[in-house]
């Protein structure tokens, strides 16, 4: 069977529990010696008097006590009246409002003015159904924050075209800018020439790389 | 009948609660009521913890001193008794921090009535307190605390551990500890007397 705890030694000494609850004292010499110590020591610690001090010195206590909380009031009252003369908190005002100004220029960064480029929602629509496409509207954010997911979106699109698909695909929004364009727009006699320099060059030998 | 104001009765007959508002209220010599009531159980637990008179004196003014500047936090929850042993604990552990207190000895200690005893067994019984007085002196600050506010403040467990913020349980295993200690520090004086 357990020892007593600390708590159940102290319950029995106090005579909140009975010995005969604890049937464990009864067969443990250890534990009843245990208890038979700390019933012996509170009884001596008891029995120690506390000097008392002469009637006089009550008065005494008192009155030192009664000048001690006058003087604190004294010191207290004096040092609100200090803090509300102008002259303090005027300084104070002062010296909070220039250690404000000196962090704010030194801590926070200059403005950055947001870009406000708006990009459309949809794909970039191919020529000819342009008038199809709604118009782009307000309801995207502007551009210019850091992590604006459009900029990620645009980012992709660089790194996945090449030069020349990416022109070509900007040039379906341009018209008059595609190849086929720039041939419609030529005259007949210019069509011809065209013609002529290509079948030229067609037939020349190929000319092998320098490997050297 | 209409309920009689705390500011029309004297302050000698008010409660805790009424003499707490008296003070608070700027009322003039109510603290000084509370003073009254409260120096002798202060000072006595001053004294138990530092063993001498200057510093129980010196302890007990601060202790109300720093009683009358928290008067605002004083919510009623324990009585004012409980409160004022809490500052006072405090205030003697700091203490006990700062410095460790000279132990008045036996000589310097004022009279106490021993009529019916002979001048021997007043020796020995004075002798016996202060040998018993300076090992609770030794005991660590909580376990200190633990035994004055019981065997002296006669405080119960449930309001020991309001005073030292701890729970019952642990002031029951600090008295049973304090007691332990107490009893080897007493019992190794004695082998080397």
């Amino acid at each position: 069977m357990a020892h007593l705890t600390a708590d159940q030694f102290v319950d029995v000494a106090d005579g909140v529990l009975a010995e005969i609850d604890m049937p464990h004292l009864a067969s443990c010499a250890d534990c009843r010696r245990q208890l038979a110590d700390l019933r012996a020591m509170m009884t001596e610690a008891a029995d120690v008097e506390a000097p008392e001090p002469s009637s006089l010195y009550w008065n005494q206590l008192s009155m030192r006590v009664r000048l001690a909380v006058a003087e604190d009031a004294t010191r207290r009252r004096a040092w609100h009246e200090r803090l509300l003369q102008p002259r303090i908190w005027v300084a104070a005002l002062a010296g909070a409002a220039a250690i404000f100004v000196v962090v704010q220029l030194r801590v926070a960064p200059a403005p950055v003015e947001p870009l406000t480029i708006p990009i459309p929602s949809t794909p970039l629509p191919v020529a000819g159904e342009r008038a199809a496409l709604p118009a782009p509207g307000p309801s995207l954010p502007p551009l210019g924050r850091a992590n604006d997911p459009q900029l990620g979106l645009v980012a992709d699109y660089g790194v996945a075209l090449g030069w020349d698909e990416m022109r070509d695909e900007v040039a379906l929004g341009v018209p008059g800018a595609s190849s086929d364009a720039v041939l419609d727009s030529l005259t007949v006699d210019e069509q011809r020439e065209l013609q002529r320099l290509l079948a030229d060059e067609m037939t020349q030998p190929a000319v092998p790389e320098n490997r050297s | 009948m209409p309920a009689v104001k705390a500011g029309q009765l004297a302050l000698d007959q008010l409660d805790e609660q009424q003499l707490v508002a008296a003070c608070l209220a700027g009322r003039t010599g109510a603290f000084d009521v509370v003073v009254e009531r409260h120096r002798r159980s202060v000072y006595q637990l001053c004294y138990r913890f530092v063993g001498n008179h200057e510093d129980a004196s010196d302890l007990s003014q601060d202790v109300f001193l720093r009683a009358y500047r928290g008067l605002k936090s004083f919510r009623g929850g324990s009585s004012l008794a409980t409160w004022l042993y809490r500052i006072g604990v405090n205030v003697c552990l700091n203490r006990v921090a700062l410095k460790k207190p000279p132990i008045e000895d036996i000589d310097a200690r004022p009279h106490v009535d021993t009529s019916r005893e002979s001048q021997v067994e007043r020796v020995l019984r004075e002798e016996r307190g202060a040998q018993v007085r300076a090992a609770i002196a030794q005991l660590p600050p909580k376990q200190r605390a633990t035994l004055v506010l019981r065997m002296y403040q006669e405080l119960s467990h449930e309001e020991i551990a309001q005073v030292l913020g701890s729970s019952v349980g642990a002031v029951k295993a600090n008295f049973f500890h304090a007691m332990g200690n107490l009893k080897k520090i007493l019992g190794t004086r004695e082998d080397l007397a």
